[in-house]
C-alpha cells in the first residue's frame, strides 16, 4: 500500500490512505522490501531459510541470486511454490510483478 | 483446465456478469483465466482438482463499488465468494467453497480511516493488512499496540470475522471489534451499533447501540460483506516483559493448564499467552530431515536430542508481563512460583536465551503486536509446504487438556505425522490449534490426511469438543458436529440466509450456511 494523500485530518487522528493504482508507482526494490522482505530478505527469513537448506548458502537470498528470470520470478509469484502462497493481481499487481521480477533478474547474465 | 461455472450458469452468461463488474470497477481489476491461479487454495486437501476453483476473482475499490457489484449479482445469480486479503491460508486462502464463485477481493480496500490515539482504536477497511496499520502507528509515533496473528499479511477486518487470535491482552481479535458497515446482499449499507444514529460519536467506543446486537451475524458468516470495521488498539503500557517457561514431558500439560486457569481467571497472566509443543517451535527453524530421517513421526529419543540442542522443552509457555515494573515484578513472582511446583521447568527471560534464531526472541515481538511472518517457517518441517489447522476448544481445566492432546497426537501420530500443536489461553478456554504439516504436493498424504481430519473432527465431537474455526474442505462437516436439537442453530442461520440474501449469492457454503437452492441432500 503506497500512502498517496492525507485527506483530513481532524483531532482524533483521522486519517484517510488511498488504495493502490495498477500502475507500478515502487521500484523494484520497494516491491520486494514491501512484499518479499519478510522471508526473503535476510538470513533468517522462513524463505531464506528453506532455500538454504534445499538449494545452498549461496542460493539462499533471493536478491543475490544470479539464476533467476523474469518469467520463472513472475510464474512463483503468481502460483506459488510448496510453503510459498501465491500473490493475487489485486494487491500485487502485474505492473509491480513487472518491476520486482526485473528488480530480481538483474545479476541473471546476459542471453540467459 | 478451464475454470468452472457455478451451478445453473452457463459460460455465455458468466461473460456477461464479467463484463457487467468491468463497467462497475475497471477491466484491469477483473480476474480470469490464467490470473485466477493466485485465488486457488495454496495448501489444497483434496484430490479432486475441481474442487475450490473460482471462476473469476474482482477486486472492487469502494463500498459503493460493492453495492454495485452486489446488485449485478442478484440479478443475475452470480455466486460471491468474499474475502479480505485472501490470506487465511490454513483455512482455504481465498478459495471458495462453491466452485464457479467470483472471489470479491477487497484488498484494494486499504484505507485506514481513523486512528485514535486518545481512546485506542483504528476504523479501517477490509483490506488493511497488519503490516499496513502497524507501519501506519509507527510512522505516525503513536502510543499504540497492535494485536496480531502470525502472518502479519493478513487482514485486520478478516482476522477478527473469522474469529482469529493474536498474543497480548487484546488477544481475542472478534472481542475487540467494535461498529461496522456491512453491505447486506440487496446492496443496502447497514452501520451498526452507535454508527446507526447520525452525528453520533460513540461508534467505536461503545458496542451495542440500541436494541439487538448483530456484529456477530457477520463474523464467520455469509449474511453481509463487511467494508469498514473498528478494532481497539492497546495503550502502550509503561513497561514490556516477555517470559518463556518450559516444562520437560508431555504429560506436564495437565498441571500447567490448571496452573494457568485461575492466574488467567483473576488476570496474573496479563496477554493471551500460548502453551506450545516440541515440534512446533523446533520446526521454525530447523528441518525434520536435520534430525531424523526416518519416515513417520519422530521417535521420543529425537524430541529428547532437539530439547537439549534448542534449549525448549516439550512444552514452552510464552506470556508477557505488561505494565509498570512493580506490577510485573509481582505478577512474576506468583506466576515463577506458581509454575515452579512441576518438577523440571526452566524459567527465561530474552536476555537468557543463547540461541540464534530463538523461540523467545521470536514470540517477544509477537507479544507486542509486531507483525511477522516468521510461523510459515513451520511449513518446512518436512518440506512439503501444506499445512491443515484442526482447533477444538477446551476448558482451561487440566484433565481436559491432557486428554485432548492424547485423542489429538494419538491419531496424528498414528497417521505419520508430527504433532504441532498448542494452546493459546482464553480466559476460561483454550483454543488447542493442531497444525498438521503436510507434503501437499503427495496425492496419497493427502488423502490421508483427509481422513485423519475426518477421524479427528468425529472423536472430537463424540467427547462434546467442537472446533472453532476450519478449513473450507471441513466447513460442512464441523457445522454438522454443532446440531444440538436436530440442527437447531443451523436452521436458524438458514432461515437468517434466506431473509438477508434469498438469492444466496453471498459466500455459498460459508461455515456450512448454503442458500436455499444450494441445500438439498448437504445436511449431514
Amino acid at each position: 500500500m503506497k500512502r498517496i494523500a492525507r485527506i483530513s485530518i481532524l483531532a482524533s487522528a483521522l486519517v484517510v490512505l488511498t488504495t493502490s493504482s495498477p500502475a507500478a508507482d515502487l521500484t523494484g526494490k520497494e516491491v520486494f522490501d514491501h512484499y518479499c522482505s519478510y522471508c526473503h530478505g535476510s538470513s533468517d527469513g522462513a524463505g531464506t531459510m528453506q532455500l538454504r537448506r534445499t538449494r545452498g548458502k549461496d542460493q539462499a537470498l533471493l536478491a543475490e541470486r544470479t539464476n533467476l528470470s523474469p518469467d520463472y520470478i513472475e510464474y512463483v509469484v503468481r502460483h506459488g511454490l510448496k510453503s510459498m502462497p501465491p500473490f493475487a493481481p489485486a494487491d500485487l499487481t502485474d505492473a509491480k510483478l513487472k518491476v520486482l521480477a526485473a528488480f530480481l533478474a538483474k545479476k541473471l547474465p546476459p542471453g540467459d | 483446465m478451464s475454470e468452472p461455472l457455478p451451478p445453473g450458469m452457463n459460460a455465455h452468461q458468466m461473460a456477461d456478469a464479467l463484463e457487467r463488474f468491468r463497467k462497475v470497477i475497471g477491466g484491469e481489476w477483473v480476474f480470469s483465466g490464467e490470473k485466477v491461479a493466485s485465488y486457488h487454495d495454496p495448501y489444497t486437501i483434496p484430490n479432486d482438482p475441481e474442487r475450490y476453483r473460482a471462476h473469476a476473482a474482482i477486486a472492487p475499490a469502494s463500498t459503493e463499488q460493492v453495492q454495485q457489484i452486489v446488485k449485478i449479482a442478484n440479478e443475475l445469480r452470480v455466486p460471491l465468494w468474499t474475502v479480505s486479503r485472501g490470506k487465511n491460508f490454513a483455512y482455504g486462502g481465498a478459495a471458495p467453497v462453491l466452485s464457479g464463485s467470483v472471489v470479491l477481493d477487497l484488498s484494494r480496500m486499504n484505507r485506514i480511516l481513523e486512528v485514535n490515539e486518545k481512546f485506542g482504536y483504528a476504523l479501517v477497511e477490509p483490506g488493511v493488512s497488519y503490516f499496513d496499520l502497524y507501519k501506519h502507528i509507527q510512522e505516525q509515533g503513536l502510543k499504540l499496540w497492535l494485536d496480531v496473528p502470525d502472518p502479519g499479511w493478513g487482514s485486520v477486518v478478516g482476522n477478527a470475522l473469522d474469529h482469529g487470535v493474536g498474543y497480548t491482552p487484546y488477544g481475542d481479535h472478534f472481542g475487540m471489534q467494535c461498529g461496522m458497515e456491512v453491505v447486506l446482499a440487496d446492496g443496502q449499507v447497514v452501520r451498526t451499533g452507535m454508527g446507526a444514529m447520525p452525528g453520533n460519536n460513540t461508534w467505536q467506543l461503545f458496542k451495542y447501540g440500541f436494541g439487538p446486537y448483530v456484529d456477530g451475524m457477520f463474523s464467520q458468516s455469509n449474511f453481509g460483506i463487511v467494508t469498514k470495521m473498528g478494532i481497539w488498539l492497546m495503550p502502550e503500557p509503561a513497561g514490556y516483559r516477555p517470559y518463556l517457561i518450559t516444562f520437560p514431558r508431555e504429560e506436564d500439560i495437565e498441571q500447567v493448564v490448571e496452573i494457568v486457569r485461575p492466574l488467567k481467571l483473576n488476570n496474573v497472566i496479563q496477554n493471551a499467552a500460548t502453551i506450545r509443543s516440541l515440534v512446533l517451535d523446533a520446526a521454525l527453524f530447523t528441518t525434520k530431515s536435520q534430525y531424523y530421517p526416518g519416515a513417520g513421526p519422530i521417535p521420543p529419543s529425537v524430541a529428547k536430542q532437539i530439547m537439549v540442542d534448542q534449549d525448549i522443552g516439550m512444552w514452552n509457555f510464552c506470556g508477557a508481563l505488561y505494565g509498570p515494573k512493580p506490577v510485573t515484578d509481582a505478577l512474576w513472582s506468583v506466576i515463577r512460583d506458581s509454575f515452579a511446583t512441576i518438577p523440571g521447568a526452566k524459567f527465561y527471560f530474552p536476555e537468557d536465551r543463547q540461541h540464534r534464531p530463538d523461540i523467545l526472541i521470536h514470540r517477544a515481538d509477537t507479544m507486542k503486536g509486531i507483525p511477522k511472518l516468521t510461523e510459515f517457517g513451520f511449513l518446512n518441517w518436512n518440506g512439503g509446504g501444506g499445512h491443515v489447522g484442526f482447533s477444538p476448544v477446551s476448558p482451561t481445566t487440566g484433565q481436559d487438556a491432557i486428554k485432548q492432546f492424547k485423542m489429538v497426537s494419538g491419531r496424528v501420530r498414528e497417521h505419520g505425522f508430527d504433532y504441532m500443536g498448542l494452546m493459546a489461553v482464553g480466559f476460561r478456554e483454550l483454543h488447542h490449534v493442531t497444525v498438521i504439516v503436510y507434503d501437499q504436493t503427495n496425492a496419497q498424504e493427502r488423502q490421508k490426511l483427509n481422513e485423519l481430519f475426518g477421524l479427528l473432527v468425529r472423536e472430537a465431537a463424540a467427547e462434546g469438543y467442537g472446533e472453532y474455526r476450519t478449513h473450507i474442505h471441513y466447513m460442512d462437516t464441523i457445522a454438522g458436529t454443532y446440531n444440538w436439537n436436530d440442527h437447531a442453530l443451523l436452521k436458524m442461520h438458514e432461515a437468517i440466509k434466506d431473509a438477508l440474501d434469498p438469492n444466496g449469492v453471498l459466500s455459498p457454503g460459508k461455515s456450512g450456511i448454503w442458500p436455499k437452492h444450494l441445500r438439498q441432500g448437504r445436511k449431514s
